[in-house]
């Protein structure tokens, strides 16, 4: 119970000195380690596990118009609803969990083990901003990024499926989509995929920052806690997301055109 | 202004006192009686800190009761190259040569671009490759190397090396002994300082 509030207090501190420290984006060194991040998170990511996990969005369309005996409205709101709003996010928050999150703790938790964060303050360079503020950043931007992509290829594979599936043609599908798809749903699945980039990124580089012991025993230790919270804290966030934006603020506001 | 570049002095109750003066523009051989007394000159040197038993000037000026500004600005103007280095593992030696002055924007990168080929060259190793090697990938005085010349790159008017040939083998020990040279070559006003154990070969 005090580890977990202990942690909870820890993280809250990081995250006010990540916000505070965004101006160190402007140093060279720190500039590059953010881009870095991004061509990690993101660019790397994008080869293989991605095609992946996007194709988990066209296997849950054709699983899921198989049981439901879909026709081609249903299938346009699996599309929008469940592919769109919410596999996409989710499956890129997964690929930057168990790519980017498993990395960037390791990492961090090794060069706090080994002096190098101390080497870095005895240069003046205060850790957060060289370490921090660069994943954080780029991790966030990287998972934005990555959602688009699997959003892209889920629901156009979800849409060349389908017509093998249900009684529709993939224009049908397209126009009717199109017809149906609001900017509001780009708004929403966007800012989800940073809070949960930037979730992931901030209890990785706490874990990785604070080992549970300063020996090489404690690198593996931080990286299960901090999967395991991400992971939790990417579900919070999701369930929060979906009950604010759906169930309380854009009921009776925002009328879905279907 | 005091002429000394370095006093030190460390009183520990049971062992005789240890007493450091390095004058400003000379090359010394500190061999200091064991290792924490060393350690402690290292450490306050690197800190521009000093603990309640010792006393450390720096350019004539005693750092105990500096302001930050002041210890940041004195800082800037020392070099110490450590027993462990300090290399950060996931960069490469360029990257770990130019990180401080490339974060605090304090010298051109091209200077030190520049300082690190000519220093490469007069010591035997090829830039190009050198450069873009990770720390794991070096020998113990590959690495010993990228942290002296991370010194150089700071031009420090105060450059403290700590057990230079520790680690080294024979062969490494006398490559190493050229960075005196090397900091000589570039700081003509400077003062060079080697710390070793008093029982040990000072290369």
């Amino acid at each position: 119970m005090i580890r977990a509030l202990r942690e909870v207090e820890g993280g809250l501190r990081l995250l006010m000195n990540v916000w505070l420290r965004v101006p160190a984006l402007r140093r060279a060194p720190v500039r590059e380690s953010f881009l870095r991040q991004i061509y990690f998170t993101g660019v790397t990511a994008s080869t293989g596990v991605v095609l992946r996990a996007s194709g988990l969005g066209a296997l849950i369309i054709a699983f899921t118009m198989q049981v439901l005996d879909a026709d081609t409205s249903l299938a346009v709101k699996i599309l929008l609803w469940v592919v769109l709003r919410e596999v996409g996010p989710l499956a890129a928050a997964m690929v930057v969990i168990l790519r980017t999150g498993t990395a960037v703790s390791a990492e961090l938790a090794m060069m706090r083990i080994s002096g190098q964060t101390d080497t870095l303050r005895r240069m003046g360079i205060e850790p957060y901003d060289y370490l921090v503020v660069p994943r954080v950043m780029g991790v966030m931007v990287a998972t934005a990024a990555l959602t688009c992509y699997i959003q892209f290829l889920a629901v156009a594979g979800g849409m060349i499926l389908s017509p093998f599936v249900i009684q529709a043609s993939f224009t049908e599908l397209y126009t009717r989509f199109f017809d149906l798809v609001a900017p509001v749903d780009f708004a929403y699945s966007l800012l989800k995929s940073l809070m949960f980039g930037f979730a992931i990124a901030l209890t990785c580089c706490y874990h990785g920052l604070n080992p549970p012991a300063l020996t090489l025993n404690g690198v593996p230790q931080s990286v299960t806690r901090a999967v395991t919270q991400s992971a939790i804290a990417v579900l919070v966030i999701n369930a929060l997301f979906a009950y604010l934006v759906f169930g309380v603020l854009f009921f009776g506001l925002v009328k879905a055109v279907v | 202004m005091s002429a000394l570049a370095l006093r030190y002095d460390l009183k520990r109750d049971g062992h005789a006192p240890v007493s450091v003066a390095v004058p400003g523009g000379t090359t010394q051989r500190v061999r200091l009686p064991d290792t924490e007394a060393r350690n402690h000159l290292v450490g306050a040197v690197l800190s521009t800190r000093c603990g309640l038993d010792e006393e450390l000037e720096l350019f004539g000026e005693p750092v105990r009761g500096l302001k930050r500004l002041q210890r940041g600005r004195l800082h800037e103007r020392i070099g110490v190259l450590t027993q462990a280095m300090g290399l950060i593992s996931n960069l490469n030696a360029w990257e770990n040569i130019s990180l401080e002055a490339a974060y605090h924007g304090t010298q051109p990168i091209a200077r030190i671009a520049q300082t690190a080929r000519e220093a490469l060259q007069s010591l035997g190793a090829e830039p190009q490759a050198f450069l873009a090697r990770l720390p794991d990938e070096m020998d113990p005085f590959e690495r010993k190397l990228v942290a002296f010349l991370r010194l150089l790159a700071k031009e420090p008017a105060l450059a403290l090396i700590d057990g230079l040939g520790e680690g080294l083998n024979r062969e490494q020990s006398a490559r190493a002994a050229r960075f005196e040279a090397e900091y000589r070559a570039r700081q003509p006003e400077g003062t060079l300082v080697f710390v070793d154990l008093a029982e040990e070969e000072v290369p």
